[in-house]
């Protein structure tokens, strides 16, 4: 063997190797090694070995039997419209709140009258819009695909032990067909029309969730008390944007468990155990750290009711009218009542559809 | 015109591969490395790629088939497989149910003959 085909051997292997995992690797080098010297002794020529060989990229399929993927067929086609909808439901909040904003900006000019600040201010609410909705987007996209990675994983967990306990439990009564472990009597009856879950429904709080969201990190200041001032508008935040920082985080993670939740009942699509449990579980989350947001965190704007005092300047009579109605305690507390009755009630449909019709209860 | 060869090709790979497992462990009753079973296999008149076949045996010897060794004494380091005691009760079962299996299609593919 001269160099040039030593040299060539070893770039085919490298080739195939690369592509393999670790643990195979070093076998299939001398396997490799040892085939690719016994046909060059048999054919003569290095170039005849390899070309018959063929491409190193198919050789090294033929070794991967297990077929590695992050989501698979099952859930691809919704995982592949869910993102759809998710990158839509971030980015056109986030582009519209930017324009917003640029204009917002310009318009502040409008009285100096000087075109290039105007236009200098547009370009960058607009570059910042653009940069904005990029991250985003590529944020959302890895959430939704590690919360359907988390769902891959989870169902092939939940198969291998269903498949499990069947073929013991079963064995000794049919051994003739314990090789075949599928039989009728495992299938799923179908669902009640009751059990279904809406589409609609699931998306409408999905949308909602994901709009909620993006509002919440990009542009807080616009849950605000809004007042003419001369040409301009003046804004009072309701909530407290000097601590954001610490609050949002949880309020957005609070929001992302109901989004896996409603995701979760989007793809399973009927009341039944695993949906059930999900939405116990998730709404028992999400009345905590509303508990938390609510209660703990400094959410609301401590001095919303001098700010508001001020803006309104001369109308006093109003504003104390107004005034007397703003508590932030008992702010806190009704929403965090209406929060947690509507948890309690979402739970409470949901565990009575899934005992009255869902799937688990009939046909076992 | 190229459609239809790329039909029979695919369906003429899919009616070799259900052969090839047992082609290789019926050559496997004594030790024999990658390339010298896909020689005595083409002599017989049973090609196979060397790119399908190295594979093939390491799933078999995987699902407990076949063994293998490497042997390092000679000029170089080879890797001999062979037929396990389970490989060769399940290389019967095959054989009998491939003898089946060609009688059977001997009769439908003599139909059209006659």
């Amino acid at each position: 063997m001269t160099l040039d085909d030593k040299e060539l051997m070893g770039r085919y292997i490298y080739q195939v190797i690369r592509r393999l995992s670790r643990a195979q690797r070093d076998e299939a080098r001398m396997e490799l090694e040892e085939l690719i010297s016994d046909m060059y002794a048999d054919k003569g020529s290095m170039e005849t070995v390899l070309t018959q060989l063929g491409d190193p990229a198919e050789f090294a399929k033929q070794y991967q039997n297990d077929r590695q993927y992050l989501i698979g067929p099952e859930y691809f086609e919704t995982y592949l419209w869910f993102v759809k909808v998710i990158l839509i439901c971030t980015a056109v909040p986030i582009l519209a709140v930017s324009l917003i904003h640029a204009f917002g900006q310009a318009a502040v000019f409008t009285s100096q009258n000087a075109a290039p600040i105007i236009i200098r201010a547009i370009v960058d609410g607009l570059t910042k819009g653009f940069s904005d909705v990029l991250i985003s987007c590529v944020s959302a996209f890895g959430a939704v695909t590690l919360i359907f990675a988390v769902m891959e994983r989870q169902k092939v967990k939940i198969e291998t032990k269903k498949a499990e306990k069947w073929s013991v439990g079963k064995l000794s009564e049919q051994k003739k067909t314990a090789e075949s472990r599928w039989t009728p009597s495992f299938l799923e009856p179908i669902p009640d029309k009751k059990a279904l879950i809406s589409r609609g429904d699931s998306i409408a709080g999905i949308v909602f969730i994901v709009i909620f969201c993006v509002l919440l990190i990009f542009a807080p200041q616009f849950f605000a008390a809004f007042f003419p001032e001369n040409e301009t508008v003046k804004t009072v935040p309701v909530f407290n944007l000097d601590q954001w920082g610490t609050i949002l985080p949880v309020f957005v993670l609070s929001l992302l468990v109901g989004l896996a939740d409603e995701i979760l009942q989007l793809v399973v699509g009927c009341y039944c155990k695993l949906v059930m449990v999900s939405n116990i579980v998730c709404g028992a989350i999400q009345i905590v750290l509303s508990v938390v947001v609510l209660k703990v965190l400094p959410i609301w704007n401590p001095n919303f009711v001098s700010e508001i005092q001020s803006a309104l300047g001369g109308e006093a009579s109003s504003a104390e009218k107004f005034l007397s109605f703003w508590n932030a305690d008992m702010v806190s507390n009704g929403l965090l009542a209406f929060i947690v009755l509507f948890t309690l009630v979402d739970i409470g449909v949901t565990i009575y559809k899934t005992l009255r019709y869902g799937v688990f209860v009939k046909g076992r | 015109m190229g459609e239809e060869k790329d039909l029979l090709s695919s369906l003429l790979l899919e009616l070799r591969r259900g052969t090839l497992a047992i082609s290789v462990l019926s050559q496997m009753k004594e030790p024999k490395y990658g390339y010298a079973l896909v020689q005595s296999l083409e002599e017989k008149g049973i090609t196979i790629d060397p790119n399908t076949l190295y594979p093939l045996l390491r799933r078999l010897e995987s699902q407990g088939l076949l063994e293998s060794k490497w042997e390092t004494g000679g000029a170089k380091p080879r890797k001999y497989y062979q037929r396990t005691e389970y490989g060769t009760e399940i290389y019967k079962q095959m054989k009998t149910y491939w003898e089946n299996l060609s009688a059977g299609m001997r009769r439908l593919l003599g139909e059209e003959e006659t």
